[in-house]
């Protein structure tokens, strides 16, 4: 359903990504793996349309790139690692900001809709309970939870994780990515994801793209990823590392 | 929750009311509250004024407390939603319009009038706030285009970074004036502390527009200020399109702060408290904060400037020194105590 070719970017100096091309399907989650400063970062924020860019990216027959900003915002949303929250928002509020992009009119209120997606939202990330705290006062965890649900009020089709559960702990990590396992499963939406972490990345998505050096090494599902193509993209013997590590538990 | 609010928004309006009349009732000879309003009444509708009351009275409410009252509840009102504003964009609970240059650039503006020695006659009643309000917009137009120049995206940090060079350069060109023209120099150091000793109803008839087409504008763009206040890239991946309303935000901000200051110089404080203290009130909601901190700034500065004339008669403390002595102290106890409780 999404289709990006020949996709290059950069911030005003030489292109970070250069001539990017891959598609992703309805249902299916996808990874982007690479060393640092391969472009993961760059590619997220180019899809979200944080980045003026060349070539297409197409999301069922619509060119996302000279969209405007709204029509955009209903398709495709962005969750980063760390949103700042400067005032006492409560969860409510905060969620609700995510139908920025689906109000009508400069000064009309929100509607039922509006309302039913936010609580539909916080439902599904299980903070309901905590709609009517300032976003402030909440943890680590609680507060990437409501972010995610705002993310889920934006309604978008396509949603962009750029390492999402950094600084969480564990059972946040698994909880948000099940939740969004749950949310890809419905109609007509993917998830294109970078990841901190190798094995959390490998676990999550169908599908992975390497990225070396803002060019596509290969395209392909989780399961045919050899070990030998992840040594070349990581300059190092990957799975004896993990195994390694996977020896202390022994 | 929305009872509560109007609840909030009607004492706060009753607060403001009282303030002015307050304001206009105390000085050298002290009016009631009744009375005011008599004299109020008499004026627009010709109702007939109490015997008991000094005809000297009408003319000292109405030629000269008044205008002051309402000239620094205005400044106070579009100070602090000024800053509110600048607060939302910056991300940053510190920003100030005045972190834009508005101060600065109006400031240096004002210096070259006095210097120059114009500010005489019909003219040149208008002529120091129309120069300064000059130099307050083309001092924020400067940074915004360095700004947008240096980064295409015109980042936060970029603003600030560049309003801080230019503040501090336009300071630098001021003091100069001043230190090189001795005989202005007291002016010029007036000037900058802010005085409504200009309580004229020109200055408010100009005053009063501008806070109103500015508030109206800034609560057009209230769901973009709440969104932006979770940062740049969210607001742009939410649908915002961030650079236009940006510097549209900024510009209204710079014409708004940069009126009032022009005719009062330079009130620190009212802007950054005023947001403050209201987020505290009314939560974060720029529907609800841009309204109250107008209020609550404006009812600030009435009792501040009553202070400032009232304290040490007959002289007059430089309105700026007060809010600066009350709301520095304050504004470490608003901000601090907040953290504290978590």
């Amino acid at each position: 359903m999404l289709y990006v070719e020949h996709l290059s970017c950069g911030y005003g100096g030489p292109p970070v990504l250069r001539d990017v091309s891959f598609q992703v399907d309805a249902g299916e989650k996808l990874c982007v793996l690479g060393l640092n400063g391969c472009g993961k970062t760059t590619l997220l924020r180019a899809l979200a349309g944080l980045l003026p860019c060349q070539g297409h990216i197409r999301l069922e027959g619509t060119g996302l790139v000279r969209l405007p900003a709204r029509q955009r915002a209903k398709r495709v949303a962005l969750m980063s690692q760390f949103s700042p929250a400067p005032f006492d928002y409560t969860v409510y509020e905060t969620v609700m900001l995510g139908r920025y992009a689906h109000r009508r009119g400069l000064l009309s209120g929100e509607s039922e809709e509006d309302h039913r997606a936010v609580e539909e939202s916080l439902r599904r990330t299980g903070v309901w309970e905590l709609r009517d705290r300032p976003v402030t006062e909440l943890s680590g965890g609680q507060r990437q939870r409501v972010f995610l649900a705002r993310t889920f009020a934006q309604a978008p089709q396509v949603i962009l994780l750029d390492e999402p559960t950094n600084h969480l702990d564990l059972h946040f990590q698994a909880e948000l990515m099940n939740t969004l396992r749950t949310w890809t499963a419905a109609e007509s939406r993917c998830v294109v994801g970078v990841f901190h972490d190798i094995n959390l990345a490998l676990d999550f998505a169908d599908m992975v793209l390497l990225l070396d050096q803002g060019k596509v090494l290969a395209h392909l599902p989780v399961r045919a990823l050899t070990p030998e193509l992840l040594n070349r993209l990581y300059g190092m013997d990957v799975a004896g590392f993990m195994k390694a590590m996977l020896r202390r538990w022994e | 929750m929305r009872y509560g609010y109007r609840v909030k928004m009607l004492l706060l309006l009753a607060a403001a009311l009282a303030a002015l009349l307050l304001g206009a009732g105390v000085g050298s000879v002290a009016v009631a509250p009744g009375d005011i309003l008599a004299i109020l009444a008499n004026r627009l509708t010709g109702a007939p004024l109490p015997e008991s009351l000094p005809p000297s009275y009408s003319a000292m409410v109405l030629d000269m407390r008044l205008p002051r009252v309402l000239l620094a509840f205005l400044t106070g009102a579009a100070l602090a939603a000024g800053g509110a504003v600048m607060q939302s964009i910056l991300q940053n609970p510190l920003a100030s319009p005045f972190g834009m240059g508005v101060s600065s650039g109006a400031g240096l503006g004002a210096a070259l009038v006095i210097v120059s020695g114009l500010t005489g006659g019909a003219l040149g009643k208008f002529l120091l706030p129309s120069v300064s309000l000059g130099f307050a917009l083309g001092s924020v137009f400067l940074v915004v285009f360095a700004a947008s120049r240096l980064d295409r995206g015109m980042s936060n940090t970029t603003v600030i970074l560049v309003g801080m060079v230019l503040s501090l350069f336009c300071n630098a060109v001021m003091n100069l004036l001043a230190s090189s023209s001795p005989a202005y120099a007291q002016r010029i150091q007036l000037w900058q502390l802010g005085s409504f000793s200009m309580r004229e109803w020109s200055a408010v008839w100009a005053l009063a527009p501008a806070l109103a087409a500015g508030l109206l504008f800034f609560m057009a763009f209230s769901r973009e200020l709440d969104v932006m206040t979770f940062g740049e890239e969210q607001a742009a991946s939410m649908g915002v399109e961030l650079v236009k309303t940006k510097r549209r935000l900024l510009a209204a901000v710079a014409a708004l702060t940069g009126t009032a200051v022009a005719f009062v110089g330079i009130i620190g404080f009212v802007d950054l408290i005023a947001p403050h203290v209201v987020r505290r009130w009314f939560g974060a909601s720029h529907r609800r904060v841009l309204p109250a901190s107008a209020l609550f700034g404006g009812t600030f500065l009435v009792l501040c400037d009553l202070a400032a004339r009232t304290l040490t008669p007959p002289r007059e403390i430089p309105i700026g020194s007060i809010t600066a002595l009350l709301g520095a102290p304050f504004f470490l106890y608003i901000f601090f105590a907040g953290r504290m409780r978590r």
